[in-house]
């Protein structure tokens, strides 16, 4: 019962968080110089009248706070409008959302499956050869730009013929039979997820390692080692439960970037997931397209925290006690 | 030791890396003008005939046959189409792929511009009436004729209503009234057009849609209309009649069509065609990603840039592509100084009265057309790839006056005009005759490496007059509201694409209420001096000449009696300059020699003829 309350709280809080976060970034957007029509304003071949139909189609003759309230307005109502070039905000978002979700979570999955037992093996081996390669890999990992590690594998692509040069599908993807298209897909899929897995690996393994290195240090482990408890037991009974805690914080934040995409390394990829159309949606201060996407990726960071809370509750018996005085912080944006 | 090992593994692992990225070919210095232009001549094909064969009246293409069968892939930068509705489109992707799947009534010959009948069989005029003769037996992609019902629906409930798209309804549009059109009979129409107007021919190239698909849709009114054929109608549902049918759309991924079985264009053996299966679009992000693409053999064409060209052409010998050369084309980029001497609303000079005085000098304008190297930008920036430009028509316009010849860059020039003009060079300063130093803004769209380039270099050129030039590379959306808006610039770099067939088009800019008349902008949005000149008119001598020009240019219906009269439109520009022209780009493109019936012209590129390209065995 305390459980349910404690979720509609929850939940409730997020409505002015909502409100807020809506209202600074709506004037944010529309108080910068940029004009939606700019480029047509510049067409020779376009009239006057036919620039006067478009100001008065976007709204661009009302002031920002009627306009914020028009928006408003229409996505209570679960309408997210048009975009400026007159398409449906929400058939671009579903065109979007499946290939970015295939992306993000091939990506968190091998990421978690791997950087896990790495981070956890490297606090083991702490100070051997072991330890050294996985530094120098994951600060390799960590200190190579997404955008830059994203060219060097298109530009290898490119020279060996191993794999097409971005995308997700090929042309004559759907003519094929259903084993080929998978393989289709793999083929496109694999550089990103490289370029995206080594990027994430490396935070979350040096992460773990940290946690790990941290409760290994504790008394508690002391003493069970005094105790005489075999090594496997130390590790995987007492110091794991233990260490693992602060990555399901981790976790929720990844919920949340799910959708918000990995803009740079898509963009260079060219693949059609939702951070590419975000890009170009800001560029152009297409207002609907870019604040669809804003709510969607604060909400999914409120269902995040929400989730990771959660499973903390589930994992450490401390917490259960007092869910409200927690506060789950951390400052790890799902953006990169 | 182990730090050792450490570091070897890392250069290990940035060499596999780089050594994807090392190429060997680069040619140090390549001459690349001289190595492209010398192409063998293209023999180009006649103009398509008619042919009657069992009632059904096709148009038989003249170009070689070829083999049915087979793909091509070729790209589009940016977001891909926002719209399949040819009435609507507003961005050059959108109009592309729209207008593979609808045809006009007219079209224009890619080799001599003239204009050709395409889905009407013939025409006639007879002054200021235009009669269309239809094909009997051409079918829509659903197998219903297209007959005269579907010419009316298209002119009178979408383009003379200003639906969709309206600039049409505006270019058509003389003294305010719209052209006049009555049905004849089945397969026979008539357009009367209120005066005679030179530009109506051309226009009539607008696509005629289905009456029977398009009216469901067009009666619900514009909202309804607007969004009518988005890109994610089915494709199954599309009724068009051009020579590709849209078979899928893939947002951000591609576009591909197939060929269209009721197309009404024949080849020499009678067979129908296109000979293409399928003609695919990758939607690619940028140009980079774009040649990428084409070293992976993903797509079969590429328009080459700047210094690319150079390693293509090189390269060529040995792959399986050609480069070719199709000459300038229609963007112009310019430098356009700002004439205003208005007032805004607050009672405060747009320009600055004392810089108005050099601006709206013709000597001073004069001046600064002298001292720009326009060669040397095109070595430089545009690595040899463009050509100087001198007059306000492209280079490839039909108009283009020839007598323009250009000048080469001329310091003591410039300096001779600004001393006549009472201008004062001292210690590497000018000063106008007031003694005030002359010093003002120079703008572009920041991000654009090209105009930031011509920028840095006209700045160079008139600081040698000794004019200080405060180079600002702004954001786009502020150059622009800058120059529709606010007024208050001196000087902009920036392009213009024009038509190559029709000057006319060129009135927004050159009329002197025009919304794009840049140099001295009197309608500006949201202002009420759009009605400025019915109560005051301060126009310039030249600028009532050029406004007399677009007026009787347009009512004059042949090319003879158009040509000296858009002459002097350019002399005009070319001795007042208000807005004065640097280069046009030289438009390159490579595509896979695989491909036959390629013929390649200045006026329409490369790939015009997409119903008559295959795949050679």
């Amino acid at each position: 019962m305390e459980f349910l309350k404690y979720i509609s709280k929850r939940i409730l809080q997020t409505i002015p968080l909502l409100i807020i976060v809506s209202v600074i970034s709506f004037f944010i957007i529309r108080l910068a110089p940029i004009d939606p029509l700019a480029e047509l304003r510049l067409n020779p071949s376009i009239s006057q009248e036919t620039l006067d139909k478009e100001v008065k189609r976007l709204r661009l003759d009302k002031p920002i706070y009627i306009q914020y309230v028009y928006w408003a307005k229409s996505f209570v109502k679960g309408d997210l409008g048009y975009t400026s070039a007159g398409e449906k905000v929400s058939t671009k978002l579903k065109e979007r959302i499946p290939n970015t979700l295939l992306l993000t979570i091939i990506v968190i999955f091998m990421t978690w499956i791997v950087g896990i037992p790495l981070g956890i093996f490297a606090a083991i081996k702490k100070e051997t050869a072991w330890d050294r390669i996985l530094t120098v890999i994951s600060s390799i990992g960590m200190a190579i730009p997404s955008f830059f590690f994203a060219i060097l594998m298109l530009m290898f692509a490119v020279k060996t013929g191993w794999f097409p040069v971005g995308g997700l599908t090929s042309y004559n993807f759907n003519e094929m039979s259903f084993g080929s298209k998978l393989l289709d897909l793999a083929k496109h899929l694999i550089l990103p997820v490289i370029v995206l897995f080594t990027i994430s690996l490396s935070g979350l393994q040096r992460q773990m390692r940290a946690n790990m290195l941290e409760v290994l240090d504790s008394d508690y482990i002391k003493f069970a080692r005094a105790k005489g408890l075999s090594e496997f037991k130390v590790i995987f009974k007492h110091a794991l439960r233990n260490a693992i805690n602060p990555m399901i914080t981790l976790l929720g934040f990844e919920f949340a970037g799910l959708l918000s995409g990995a803009a740079l390394t898509e963009y260079v990829f060219q693949y059609p997931g939702l951070g590419r159309l975000i890009l170009e949606a800001v560029m152009k201060s297409d207002i609907n397209l870019v604040m669809a996407s804003l709510m969607m990726g604060t909400i999914m960071l409120i269902l995040g925290n929400l989730i990771a809370d959660i499973l903390l509750m589930i994992t450490d018996p401390r917490i259960r006690g007092g869910v409200d005085g927690r506060i789950s912080g951390g400052a790890k944006n799902g953006n990169n | 030791m182990k730090k050792f090992w450490g570091i070897v593994l890392i250069f290990l692992f940035l060499g596999i890396f780089l050594k994807a990225c090392i190429r060997a070919d680069i040619p140090e210095n390549c001459r690349v003008k001289s190595s492209v232009s010398a192409e063998e001549k293209t023999v180009y094909p006649k103009s398509p005939k008619n042919v009657t064969i069992n009632g059904t009246d096709y148009l038989q293409s003249q170009a070689p046959n070829g083999i049915f069968g087979g793909e091509l892939v070729i790209s589009t930068i940016g977001e891909g189409p926002k719209t399949f509705n040819p009435c609507n489109t507003k961005d050059a992707t959108s109009s592309t792929m729209a207008g593979l799947l609808y045809d006009g009534l007219v079209t224009t010959n890619p080799v001599t511009g003239n204009v050709e009948p395409l889905l009407a069989k013939s025409f006639e005029i007879k002054e200021n009436d235009y009669i269309i003769h239809l094909r009997q037996g051409i079918k829509w992609t659903d197998g219903n004729p297209i007959t005269a019902d579907d010419v009316l629906y298209t002119y009178n409930e979408i383009v003379f209503k200003g639906l969709g798209n309206p600039s049409t309804m505006d270019a058509m549009m003389v003294e305010g009234k719209l052209p006049s059109l009555e049905k004849i009979d089945d397969y026979t129409v008539k357009f009367t057009t209120p005066k005679p107007f030179a530009p109506f021919l051309r226009q009539l190239s607008y696509q005629i849609v289905p009456k029977h698909y398009f009216k469901p849709y067009s009666d619900r009114g514009a909202s309804v209309f607007d969004a009518f054929l988005n890109p994610n109608t089915k494709p199954e549902t599309i009724v068009s009649s051009g020579a590709f049918k849209l078979k899928e759309y893939v947002a951000a991924q591609r576009v591909v069509f197939e060929r269209n079985p009721n197309y009404y264009k024949i080849n020499l053996e009678n067979k129908q065609l296109p000979y293409l299966d399928k003609l695919v679009y990758l939607i690619v992000g940028d140009t980079n990603n774009e040649i990428l693409k084409f070293e992976a053999k993903e797509i079969d064409a590429l328009s080459l840039k700047g210094d690319n060209v150079a390693r293509y052409k090189e390269k060529e010998n040995r792959s399986d592509y050609k480069v070719y050369n199709l000459g300038a084309d229609t963007g112009t980029m310019f430098l356009v100084i700002n004439l205003n001497n208005r007032k805004d609303k607050n009672g405060k000079y747009y320009v600055n009265p004392g810089k108005q005085r050099w601006f709206r000098n013709k000597d001073f304008r004069s001046a600064i057309d002298w001292a720009i190297d326009r060669k040397s930008m095109v070595q430089n920036i545009a690595f040899g790839v463009a050509e100087p430009l001198y007059t306000a028509e492209s280079l490839n316009s039909i108009y283009l006056n020839k007598n323009i010849k250009g000048h080469p860059a001329d310091r003591q020039k410039s300096l001779e005009i600004l001393k006549n003009a009472g201008f004062n060079y001292k210690d590497g300063i000018l000063y106008d005759n007031d003694g005030h130093k002359v010093e003002f803004d120079l703008y572009t769209n920041a991000g654009n490496l090209e105009r930031e380039a011509m920028g840095v270099m006209i700045k160079q050129d008139l600081e040698e007059l000794g004019m200080k030039v405060n180079f600002k590379p702004i954001e786009f959306n502020s150059l622009v509201n800058k120059i529709t808006k606010t007024n208050d610039w001196d000087a902009v770099i920036l392009a213009f694409t024009g038509s190559p067939f029709e000057p006319h088009d060129g009135i927004n800019v050159w009329n002197s209420m025009g919304p794009l008349h840049l140099f001295n902008m009197r309608r500006t949005n949201g202002n009420e001096q759009a009605n400025y000149t019915v109560y005051n008119d301060d126009r310039l001598t030249w600028e009532k000449e050029l406004d007399e020009i677009f007026e009787q240019g347009a009512l004059k219906l042949t090319f003879e009696e158009r040509k000296p009269i858009y002459d002097r439109y350019q002399e005009i520009i070319a001795e007042e300059n208000p807005i004065i022209y640097l280069y046009s780009p030289i438009r390159i493109t490579a595509i896979r020699k695989k491909f036959g019936n390629i013929f390649p012209t200045p006026l329409s590129g490369l790939l015009y003829n997409l119903d008559e390209i295959y795949i050679r065995k």
